[in-house]
């Protein structure tokens, strides 16, 4: 051990999450996560990530200074609470990590994936576990975000912090095409391979025609 | 049943039938056979394992840790008995223009222009295991579509000789559904008839769709028809509530789950019945097989390599080899007799049987008018002001516009059923990890360096929450006919798996009028999408230069650019490679799915239907399954002159 305890592990990454030291506790997959992150970014190189993704969390401008490099094993972990999942990492950091791992996407454990966070984002279970019981596909779901929780706990929190890349916060209307992802283009691509989509013709065209008009 | 016997138990021993394959169609035939009191040797090339409880809890976990949830994912590959898996296809980045744009790394041999995306499960239950459990029967007008429409083959029997055994086979299978919209389609004609269980409840998607559109009006521009649509329910071969007026008002008792005794429980609603329903609620064929009489022995690991002919134009039994470990195939060869075989161990395996035993072939089409459903898969954001849909919830679909399946529009282009999905963009683009991953920005961009932009925290949570929230999928089940090109072939020399049988060459694409089918889909899905207010987020332009699977360029008039991208799925509907029919020249088994060249060899399932409609084909290859059962039980009889043998009543225990 580097001196990371889980319950400091926890804490950090429930500003990663957006979700409660609670919810975080309660996959019971805080040990595991830190193991898993701590061996596909390598020991040494993982206690420089993590100095790092804490100096950034408590900066005004938030992950945007972290490198790029670390900015990926940020994400890699924040995917790996939402999905169970250590994702495949940008070619670039992966080099730049000097991995001895295959740069593929790998299920942490059967039960990693049961208790993946994504799931509860939309008030749903993991697809082959936690059954809510007969007939209740039929039952409207409760609205998002139902975040409230999670909000007011970080509501101190300075505007943008979690958002690279972008000032505004994402319109949740007119959702950008580059935050979601395009088909999988076969089965064998793993989720986090998926590119994003591709900005749509006739959306393209509008914004041509706006263009011209101004 | 009494457990699996070993390969040798079954040497050199003569039965009255031996059945290859253990999947619906073999398990329903020796069901049958075996409660006439029939000594039945049914040998499975693949293994078994999950007919018990432990084994299906491996299944489940194997399931659980798959990155790729795909059907055969909680089953271990075998090298003896290889299986397709949908993770063999890849697509080619950048292709050259007329060159195919995809590999296959697999055990089929794929040599056509467009990709055979279909795959099938060789284990105890065999794709059964792995299957969704839609059940909806086959249109009247669907048997005759070359008389009525001018595509695709007729059928020597139509809807009407089939109702019986559909009612037979549901009630075998355990049926849930709603017989009055069924009898509203005129798929079920029997004015008295109700399913063993009420309907599975339709979802909130559906409720919503229907609140959405349902009545509206949507014109299809390749048909140059306009329809007006409303949901209908699915038929599912899924546990629900017992029907107390079913069979007269005698009711139905549900079959629970195999390998644990007194468990059993209706769908609970775990949202992966493909692959693998963990309260089995979801229906397979070891139900069936666990009510095996005494006399039916069930073998597996015994890949039949082929049929050995007898005298005259009879066959006399079956060559087949025996492994240990799957993952090491040396093998053993053994023989077993019987007065009867049936072949039962899929279409595309039927017909490489049948072609490396070089029998049945006078007609030349054994192998040929191989047939799917080729899925165009739709995907869209629903208006934000409605909130959650509540996708990834409950089976995989509980509804259906049915409107594009039926009516003179079939003669322009192939019809198609749309299934409204309940498991958000899953198929699509692998939702809901996928959306993590292009939400946060991991993966690299195309040319491998970390993206610039990316969400966290709790911007991340409220954006996967709504943005997942949303997601509506439609499943556009297009009718491909039968066309002699799509074909099975075998090269014995070329292409052998690990223990040495021959494996399947395909060659397969998709006919204009299929093509044309898969267009009026896209359009019309668009059109939904648009009136109900939601935003149509399918696009199948390359990627990167990275086609999706299946991808195809089509033609049109109207669009800007003269043309536009298409691509379909596999549905996993094998289909056609001994079609029947009443002429032996150009049919290989009759209405029986009896051989016509050979009087006691049988090639039964989806390879014997002409054509698939766009039902989903399992409840009709049931229905001529029970059909074929008589049939088979009737030619026994006579070879055994009036003696026919007495049920058992006391099991025998075969030794394991």
């Amino acid at each position: 051990m580097t001196g990371i305890s889980e319950q400091e592990f926890v804490r950090t990454c429930v500003r990663l999450t957006g979700f409660t030291e609670y919810d975080l506790y309660g996959t019971g997959m805080a040990g595991l996560f830190l193991g898993t992150a701590r061996d596909q970014v390598g020991e040494d190189r993982f206690a420089v990530f993590w100095a790092a993704l804490k100096k950034a969390l408590d900066d005004p401008q938030g992950l945007k200074t972290l490198t790029p490099t670390h900015l990926e094993a940020a994400r890699a972990l924040t995917y790996l609470w939402y999905t169970g999942a250590w994702p495949r990492l940008a070619p670039a950091a992966h080099a730049e990590l000097r991995r001895q791992q295959a740069n593929t996407e790998f299920m942490a454990a059967p039960a990693a994936y049961t208790e993946g966070l994504v799931w509860r984002t939309f008030h749903g279970h993991p697809a082959g576990a936690k059954a809510p019981g007969f007939g209740t596909w039929a039952a409207k779901p409760p609205d998002v975000p139902a975040t409230g929780e999670a909000q007011e706990e970080q509501a101190e929190e300075p505007a943008g912090a979690y958002r690279v890349g972008m000032e505004e916060p994402v319109a949740l209307d007119e959702v950008p095409h580059d935050l979601l992802p395009a088909f999988r283009a076969s089965r064998d691509i793993a989720p986090s391979e998926v590119p994003t989509a591709r900005a749509p013709e006739a959306d393209g065209a509008a914004q041509q025609q706006k263009e011209v008009r101004a | 049943m009494n457990g699996t016997a070993a390969a040798w138990d079954a040497d050199r021993r003569r039965y009255d039938a031996i059945i290859v394959g253990a999947g619906w169609s073999g398990s329903l035939i020796a069901e049958r056979l075996g409660a006439k009191g029939w000594q039945v040797l049914v040998l499975e090339a693949g293994n078994g394992g999950d007919e018990t409880w432990e084994g299906h809890l491996d299944a489940v976990r194997t399931f659980h840790s798959a990155v790729a949830k795909v059907p055969n994912s909680p089953y271990r590959r075998n090298t003896a008995a290889p299986s397709p898996d949908v993770l063999d296809l890849a697509p080619v980045r950048d292709p050259e223009p007329g060159k195919p744009e995809f590999t296959a790394n697999g055990y089929l041999v794929q040599q056509g222009a467009l990709p055979y995306g279909t795959d099938y499960l060789r284990a105890l239950g065999g794709t059964g295991m792995h299957w969704l459990g839609a059940v909806p029967r086959m249109h009247a007008d669907d048997f005759g579509t070359d008389t009525d429409y001018g595509y695709g083959r007729d059928w020597p029997i139509g809807a009407e000789d089939l109702q019986r055994h559909y009612a037979e086979a549901e009630r075998a299978m355990g049926v849930a559904g709603d017989a009055d919209e069924q009898r509203k389609l005129g798929v079920v004609t029997d004015p008295d008839y109700v399913y063993p269980m009420h309907g599975i409840p339709q979802s909130h998607i559906d409720d919503y769709c229907q609140k959405r559109v349902g009545g509206h009006e949507i014109h299809d521009e390749v048909a140059g028809e306009t329809y007006t649509i409303n949901i209908t329910g699915l038929p599912q071969a899924r546990n629900s509530t017992p029907d107390p007026r079913y069979a007269g008002g005698a009711g139905y008792r549900p079959k629970g789950a195999v390998g644990l005794a007194n468990y059993g429980e209706r769908c609970v609603g775990n949202a992966s019945c493909v692959p693998i329903c963990p309260v089995q609620a979801r229906s397979t064929p070891l139900r069936i097989q666990a009510g095996f009489s005494g006399s039916v022995t069930v073998a597996t690991r015994s890949v039949v390599t082929r049929v050995l002919r007898g005298r005259g134009a009879y066959v006399r039994g079956v060559e087949y080899r025996t492994y240990g470990d799957p993952a090491t195939p040396v093998s053993r060869s053994y023989t077993a007799e019987a007065d009867v075989v049936v072949l039962a161990a899929h279409a595309i395996e039927n017909a490489r049987l049948l072609l490396f035993s070089e029998l049945a072939n006078g007609s030349d089409q054994v192998g040929r008018n191989l047939m799917d459903h080729p899925t165009m898969v739709a995907w869209g954001l629903t208006a934000e002001a409605d909130g959650n849909i509540g996708p990834f919830r409950g089976p995989g679909h509980t509804s259906g516009w049915e409107e594009f399946r039926f009516g003179d529009a079939r003669g322009t282009r192939a019809p198609f059923r749309i299934e409204i999905g309940n498991w958000g963009w899953g198929w699509a683009n692998g939702a809901p990890m996928s959306n993590v991953a292009t939400a946060l920005g991991v993966g690299g961009d195309a040319a491998g360096e970390v993206r610039d932009k990316g969400i966290f925290g709790p911007e991340l949570r409220r954006f996967l929450g709504s943005t997942i929230g949303r997601q509506l999928q439609l499943q556009c089940a297009v009718e491909q006919a039968a066309d002699p090109e799509n074909r099975v072939t075998i090269d014995p020399r070329k292409h052998r798996d690990a223990m040495g049988n021959p494996r399947p060459v395909i060659a397969y694409d998709l006919d204009e009028h299929t093509r044309k089918g898969v267009y009026a889909a896209y359009l019309v899905a668009g059109r939904i999408f648009a009136e109900m207010g939601a935003q149509n987020r399918t696009d199948f332009r390359p990627v990167g230069g990275l086609p999706p699977l299946g991808h195809f360029v089509y033609p049109t008039d109207d669009s800007v650019d003269g043309e536009v991208h298409l691509a379909y799925h596999g549905a996993g509907h094998g289909a056609g490679t001994h079609v029947m029919g009443a002429d032996r020249s150009t049919s290989v088994v009759d209405s029986h799915q009896r051989t016509h060249d050979h009087p006691n060899l049988y090639a039964v399932g989806c390879g014997s239907m002409p054509s698939i409609g766009t039902s989903n084909p399992t409840v009709t290859m049931a229905a001529l399954a029970l059909r074929s059962a008589e049939r088979i039980h009737q030619d026994l009889a006579e070879l055994h002159g009036a003696v026919l043998p007495r049920p058992r009543t006391q099991k025998t225990e075969v030794p394991a």
